[in-house]
């Protein structure tokens, strides 16, 4: 099964290639996101047809991320369907977006199925090749700056990384191997010295992919300039990748008993992210970098919930799952309101809820998810790190934390108010009211489900994903 | 014999910080791309015929031919030839490299007893040559500047892999990998797109998009 979710995207690929058919294009993406859902699905009724190898594998530590980039490239393809048909461009072009999305898909997965560390950080090469087409897909001059900004500071934070793992080979000493497993096993005969130098180079060059300040700079541009879709893939599936690499590694530190100074470096590239964010959203201008700063602040919380530990690990998967759900259904309204508005100005867009009260209530509830109002699933996340900062006794960083967080909250309430129940504005709404029958039902639907996921889950969570969360946190 | 090689790489980084001439730079990638051609040919006599063949004929056909024949086809397409707006004068930049590469040497000649299983030599020129890129890369104004630094840098990361290569030279393949990165995309598409549509190669171009209020 693992073999066909990778395969399938090349063959995929070849047909799109060689039919040059435009109907083919969503059906295919479709019929993919399916396959993606359905190999996660079988994890956990036929796991013998997933046929595990020494390369990829479905694991306890892996299949949360997996299950996440599924359900989203799920809603991201529906979506799809509807967006794909107002893009103004020819067919080669509309193919080629088609093909590099579904390349784009199958290097996350590659990514996340890794068992080699080696790898994984090949699947995160090729995810920026694949990316990059995707954000420069518009031609624009913005795009082109983004696209340019994006590859280069990443492939910078790329080869740093790969700096790290050269690293970690002096650190193991005669193991000569990259394999998750193997790296687990012998932890903790490794030079400790080699190891928090090679954490530190894997950290800043794949916090370069995760988008954790300093070295976040890309990150607002590409997420702002891509297409929509591709914005919340982008948000919420490729900076989980970048994560998980840094987890298993974070984790190889934690057996090692050589993380001291991995969580002091963690802690730090959180609250600066969420200081960035706090800062920079007063000034933002354009709605769709208000999401991306977002996204820089949710990494920050990541981070910060890692250096943690104990029951912040919990709150850490909770925050990943419901992080993705809710940022990919942000992101994806976003693009309805850029279809209606034909811009990303906030100052341009004004009574939505006049306007389109679908995308309106979408665009509300995807803020009061976001910003962790209960029963959000990021308000359990929120409240179990805040929780961890208490029984570890990190007063001032608690204090610290909160602030910034309602400053952040404050900054993007002030947006989405003026956005949805601001003044009309006669030139824009008559702009907007025409291009209502742009938006259709399957530019709604997929944000409706991925909320009420983020906000049933947060009330509620089934046993066997609780025991998931629980084996990911242990694997 | 590898010594002098290696020492001869680490001082072509000081060529280039002391130049602003583009075709320079990209001639000192060239040399750059045989220099490591012949450490991969000399280093690796304990691996199996294969693997140096391929290590080593990717070397000279990607790093020391093609990487420099495309850029300098791009300098003729782009009518590109100095970079001389620089933040700091050529000769303190050729003073700061000469301290960061000094730097390097003297890591290799202390005995540090974590070092004791890769090649000191190797391991500090490697380092250096990393350091000079990245901080050649923020103090340089054009787009190919930019470029041809991240070239030397990767270079330098090669080195690098080469100094622990030890019996896993799938390491060192994977490192190959950032080569062909580099050529389809960095080189490939944006550089040139680049000049199309912004009729420069001027970083400085390139700061449109900002937090205060732009145009979209």
């Amino acid at each position: 099964m693992i073999s066909i979710v990778l395969l399938a995207p090349i063959v995929f690929c070849l047909v799109l290639f060689f039919a040059k058919n435009k109907t083919l294009n969503n059906i295919l993406i479709n019929i993919y996101a399916i396959l993606h859902l359905y190999c996660g699905i079988c994890y956990f009724t036929k796991s013998q047809y997933l046929m595990n190898n020494q390369y990829f594998s479905l694991n306890p530590s892996n299949i949360i991320f997996y299950l996440i980039l599924s359900v989203v490239f799920l809603a991201v393809a529906i979506y799809n369907n509807g967006y794909s048909k107002n893009l103004a461009f020819s067919d080669k072009k509309i193919m080629h977006y088609a093909t590099m999305l579904l390349i784009f898909v199958l290097s996350m997965t590659g990514g996340i199925l890794s068992n080699n560390l080696g790898l994984a950080w090949i699947f995160i090469e090729g995810t920026t090749l694949a990316s990059a087409y995707l954000i420069y897909f518009n031609k624009t001059k913005h795009s082109i700056e983004a696209a340019w900004k994006y590859v280069f500071i990443c492939s910078i934070g790329i080869a740093l990384a790969f700096v790290g793992i050269i690293l970690l080979t002096v650190a193991e000493g005669n193991l000569n191997s990259l394999n998750y497993i193997d790296l687990i096993n012998n932890a903790q005969s490794f030079n400790h010295f080699w190891l928090n130098v090679s954490f530190v180079f894997i950290l800043f060059g794949l916090g370069t992919k995760m988008g954790l300040a300093p070295v976040h700079f890309w990150l607002p541009d590409a997420h702002s300039e891509a297409p929509s879709p591709i914005s919340a893939l982008l948000s919420a599936t490729l900076l989980n990748c970048a994560f998980l690499v840094i987890l298993n590694v974070y984790k190889i530190m934690l057996v090692a008993n050589c993380y001291t100074y991995a969580r002091i470096v963690l802690l730090f590239m959180g609250f600066l992210s969420l200081f960035i964010t706090a800062v920079f959203l007063y000034h933002t201008t354009n709605y769709k970098r208000m999401l991306a700063y977002s996204s820089i602040e949710n990494m920050g919380i990541l981070a910060i919930a890692t250096a943690l530990g104990g029951i912040a690990y919990y709150a850490l998967i909770i925050h990943l799952i419901g992080h993705s759900l809710i940022k990919a259904s942000y992101f994806l309204t976003s693009g309805n309101i850029l279809e209606l508005f034909e811009t990303k100005r906030i100052k341009s867009v004004r009574a939505l809820a006049q306007i389109d009260r679908k995308t309106a209530w979408l665009w509300i509830a995807s803020f009061l998810g976001i910003c962790a109002f209960p029963p959000s699933m990021l308000f359990v996340s929120e409240f179990l790190t805040v929780k961890a900062m208490l029984i570890q006794k990190h007063y001032v960083l608690c204090v610290l934390f909160l602030f910034l967080l309602t400053v952040i909250l404050y900054a993007m309430a002030k947006v989405v108010i003026k956005m949805v129940f601001g003044e009309k504005s006669e030139e824009k709404s008559e702009i907007a009211s025409k291009n209502l029958s742009k938006v259709t039902i399957s530019m709604y639907v997929p944000q409706c489900v991925l909320l009420t996921l983020a906000f049933v889950l947060g009330i509620y969570l089934p046993q066997f994903l609780d025991i998931v969360i629980r084996s990911t946190i242990v694997g | 014999m590898e010594n002098g090689f290696i020492i001869l790489f680490g001082l072509t980084m000081l060529y280039l910080s002391a130049t602003s001439r583009l075709i320079a730079h990209v001639k000192t990638i060239m040399v750059q791309g045989i220099l490591l051609f012949l450490i991969c040919a000399t280093a690796f006599s304990h691996l199996p015929w294969y693997l140096i063949a391929f290590l080593t004929i990717e070397t000279l056909v990607v790093k020391a031919i093609l990487i420099p024949l495309f850029l300098n086809k791009v300098l003729k397409k782009t009518h590109s030839n100095r970079d001389t707006d620089a933040n700091i004068a050529h000769f303190y930049c050729l003073l700061i490299s000469s301290i960061i590469l000094f730097g390097g040497f003297m890591l290799s000649v202390i005995e540090i007893p974590s070092l004791a299983m890769i090649n000191p030599f190797c391991f500090g020129i490697a380092l250096a040559v990393i350091i000079i890129s990245l901080w050649l890369i923020t103090i340089k104004h054009k787009i190919l500047s930019n470029v041809i630094e991240f070239i030397t840098m990767e270079n330098g990361i090669f080195l690098l892999s080469l100094s622990v290569a030890k019996e896993m030279p799938m390491l060192v393949n994977i490192g190959v990998l950032l080569d062909v990165f580099i050529a389809i995309y960095i080189l490939g598409l944006f550089v040139s797109q680049i000049n199309t549509e912004l009729g420069d190669m001027e970083v400085a171009h390139l700061s449109d998009l900002k937090d205060c209020e732009y145009n979209d």
